[in-house]
């Protein structure tokens, strides 16, 4: 989301017809992250679960939605806070090399090097 | 539809077939007539989100009409597959109840219409759940597991439209007035009811359902000011006579069939 949330969701993103925005979002199998969705247009909380319904789960490809207000999401993208322009690259882990270190301290405990990681670990990676 | 097996149904006690089959054909043109009439929304639903909900659910019903076809053409065993029972039928053989004879209408009508119908379906269903005929009894546990969400998107609009003010209400109230004096026709008696009764099939006649549903849709009405529906009175034919509106859905729903039998999607 780029937009604000709105002072007014009634004057903002809803209009005349009262309808407003709802985001959605998916988590495919148990266990699985939360992954938005998209969003649907609806009057009020219990339509927008049904359209959400309807749209994002009808054809059984949704383990779980989470349905929330846009007008309710707190939104982030000021570059001062996001991209500021001093050198930060020192708080990226990237700057560490591990990998000698960590084969060593496999095999002194003998224990294997693991799987490739799951889907669910990319959500501990820092987004855009 | 696929075509089903040439054999009878052999857990059918073949005295029971005729009143199994009445009670089947029931179900299936109620759910088959309101499924399509509810198709007519699509495209044209009051927003995007809606159009796919109700096209959704009037989806959902022709599958349910498909089962319960499905199973009727094991029990009838005279040839004819789920098709043909629901295509080839001359619109006065068709055995749906009177509140789903009707034309679209308006949202308001269809919103009417779509709560009657589950807030009722839903205490008819609830008696052949758990009933001694298990193909009926298994497809009829899996139905409700849709119905519930049917019922949960007619309550939602019932109660916004129940709700709301002017035009809306008052298009609500001329909804209700036209549709209510219908609803109990889906608890029209059935000729063999009392043999399926006695088997187990039907937990109870339909009578007792039509009051039970009434007990159930009691707080809702006082809740939203509306008059309870009439008494069940004179609603013996209600599911043998058919309006003109629903001869003009049979031309719709039988028009691709009746110009190539053989097609399929």
């Amino acid at each position: 989301m780029t937009d604000s949330p709105p002072a007014d969701r009634t004057t903002d993103d809803g209009d005349a017809t009262g309808l407003e925005p709802w985001e959605v979002f998916r988590q495919e199998k148990e266990g699985d992250p939360m992954r938005h969705g998209g969003s649907v247009m609806a009057p009020d909380a219990i339509l927008a679960v049904h359209y959400a319904r309807e749209l994002y789960g009808r054809r059984q490809e949704s383990h779980r939605l989470w349905i929330v207000r846009r007008a309710d999401v707190h939104d982030l993208d000021d570059p001062d806070l996001l991209n500021p322009p001093l050198d930060r690259s020192f708080k990226k882990p990237g700057g560490y090399v591990m990998r000698d270190k960590l084969a060593a301290a496999r095999e002194r405990s003998g224990q294997a090097k693991p799987k490739a990681s799951s889907k669910s670990h990319r959500t501990t990676e820092p987004t855009r | 539809m696929t075509q089903s097996p040439a054999a009878a149904d052999p857990t059918v006690d073949p005295g029971l077939r005729g009143p199994i089959a009445e009670l089947l054909l029931s179900l299936a043109d109620d759910e088959f007539v309101i499924g399509f009439s509810d198709s007519e929304w699509t495209g044209i639903a009051p927003l995007l989100e809606e159009d796919v909900a109700m096209s959704s659910i009037a989806q959902d019903e022709l599958g349910h009409a498909k089962a319960f076809f499905d199973i009727l053409a094991d029990v009838l065993d005279d040839g004819r597959d789920g098709d043909a029972l629901a295509y080839d039928r001359e619109p006065d053989a068709y055995r749906h109840c009177r509140l789903v004879d009707g034309r679209r209408g308006d949202w308001a009508f269809a919103i009417v219409r779509r709560w009657l119908y589950d807030t009722a379906d839903d205490v008819r269903l609830g008696a052949l759940a758990g009933g001694t005929f298990g193909r009926l009894a298994d497809l009829v546990a899996k139905i409700r597991r849709e119905e519930r969400y049917h019922l949960m998107h007619a309550n939602a609009w019932f109660e916004r439209l129940g709700h709301a003010g002017d035009d809306a209400r008052r298009r609500f109230e001329a909804a209700w007035d036209r549709l209510a004096p219908t609803a109990s026709t889906v608890f029209a008696p059935l000729e063999g009811e009392a043999a399926l009764v006695a088997a187990g099939i039907l937990a109870a006649p339909m009578a007792t359902l039509d009051s039970r549903w009434r007990e159930t849709v009691e707080p809702t009405l006082a809740r939203l000011r509306l008059t309870a529906p009439p008494g069940p009175d004179g609603i013996e034919r209600s599911r043998l006579d058919h309006s003109d509106d629903f001869r003009w859905l049979w031309e719709e729903f039988t028009s691709v069939r009746r110009i190539d039998r053989s097609a399929t999607w």
